[in-house]
């Protein structure tokens, strides 16, 4: 008896039925809201206190750098 | 030609007749009342103040009215928390350096500490009644981060906030003046995280000398707080905290004396706990602090010691 040896191709797994447009976008929606506020994040981590220093050193009466960096 | 006599004016009513007797109240003309979120100022302000344990130097230098620039250094023993019944603590020691900008119509806030934490807070008047707040806690962890949005609507005897946060926090609160010293508000919140919402409702009382405050949510959560000012300088607070879900019980008991020169705080707990808070000016900027905090059945003892430099 000869056994029959069937090759099964190994084809790339697809997601089953195509993707709607409704899914795409809205995946898209999330992706970049998601990178959006992870830019925001680091960009508010490290910009808030200098963005409080130049919006305060541009404030009247306006004071001199000499006076933000010595200690008295 | 025979003038036209003016009829005769009515002489204004007497204002001295009105502080005497009980005035009418005009339900159309309350004042507006507490935020939300303060119902239970006067409670928490006199029966919490920040303990700390350890040195702690703040010099604040003012560069202009608006901006000024402080400097922190934080040195004591930190909790850890641990699963055990004992509190673990590490003696860490922290340079926090900040910088404010204070204006009528907007208030920046920002902390960073050496560890690479930013502490931020917004605060924006976008027009005469909408103000816009806004709180942030950034860490280099990630997924430690949280921030917060706040939107308030003042009226004439009312106040609405729309709270956004992350972790897909919704809030909403309505606090409405009902008589001139009662008010009334409830609250709703819905955490998408952890799939929770809630709803809480609060009440506030208040006069001259006393202000009473309850506080009821579905998380189980039951405050209430009574605040008697018994004199100019002294004032006595007392709370109340319940939560029927877990059957949960604390009651403390305090005192608040304003003095010209030193602000003492003090309370006792039912969980044994006694502490006290003393703010002494002893000179003009230059404040002095002392911090104690004994907890009789944890059997952890923590004193502080501190100096606020600036104003």
């Amino acid at each position: 008896m000869s056994s029959k040896v069937v090759l099964k191709a190994k084809g790339k797994s697809t997601k089953g039925s195509k993707p709607s447009d409704d899914n795409s976008t809205s995946k898209l929606l999330k992706e970049w809201s998601t990178w959006t506020i992870k830019k925001a994040k680091v960009i508010t981590h490290y910009g808030f206190i200098p963005l409080i220093i130049i919006i305060g050193m541009n404030s009247d009466p306006k004071p001199s750098i000499s006076q933000l960096l010595s200690p008295v | 030609m025979a003038t036209l006599v003016p009829p005769p004016t009515t002489p204004p009513p007497a204002p001295a007749a009105e502080a005497v007797k009980p005035e009418k109240v005009d339900y159309m003309d309350l004042p507006c009342p507490i935020p939300y979120e303060e119902i239970h100022r006067e409670a928490m302000m006199s029966l919490k103040p920040d303990h700390f344990e350890g040195m702690r130097v703040d010099f604040t230098k003012g560069l202009n009215q608006k901006f000024s620039l402080s400097h922190s250094i934080v040195m004591g023993p930190m909790e850890v928390p641990s699963q055990s019944a004992e509190t673990i603590k590490i003696p860490t020691a922290n340079y926090e350096f900040g910088a404010n900008f204070i204006d009528p119509k907007l208030m920046l806030f920002g902390r960073v500490y050496t560890d690479g934490r930013l502490s931020a807070r917004v605060k924006c008047d976008l027009s005469e009644n909408l103000i816009m707040k806004a709180n942030a806690q950034l860490t280099n962890e990630p997924h430690m981060s949280h921030g917060m949005f706040n939107f308030d609507y003042k009226g004439t005897d009312y106040r609405t906030q729309f709270q956004l946060g992350n972790g897909n926090l919704l809030g909403a609160s309505y606090i409405q003046s009902v008589t001139p010293h009662l008010s009334l508000g409830g609250e709703v919140f819905w955490t998408g995280q952890h799939r929770k919402s809630g709803i809480g409702y609060a009440a506030r009382y208040n006069t001259d000398k006393m202000v009473a405050s309850g506080q009821i949510a579905n998380t189980g959560m039951v405050a209430l707080s009574y605040v008697q000012k018994v004199s100019e300088k002294v004032s006595l607070a007392s709370d109340l905290m319940y939560n029927y879900m877990s059957r949960d019980v604390t009651a403390s008991f305090g005192y608040d004396y304003i003095l010209r020169q030193c602000r003492l705080r003090g309370k006792i707990d039912s969980n044994g706990c006694t502490s006290a808070f003393l703010e002494e000016r002893l000179n003009m900027g230059l404040n002095f602090l002392l911090s104690a905090e004994i907890d009789h059945k944890k059997k952890d003892y923590k004193f502080g010691f501190g100096l606020t430099v600036g104003e």
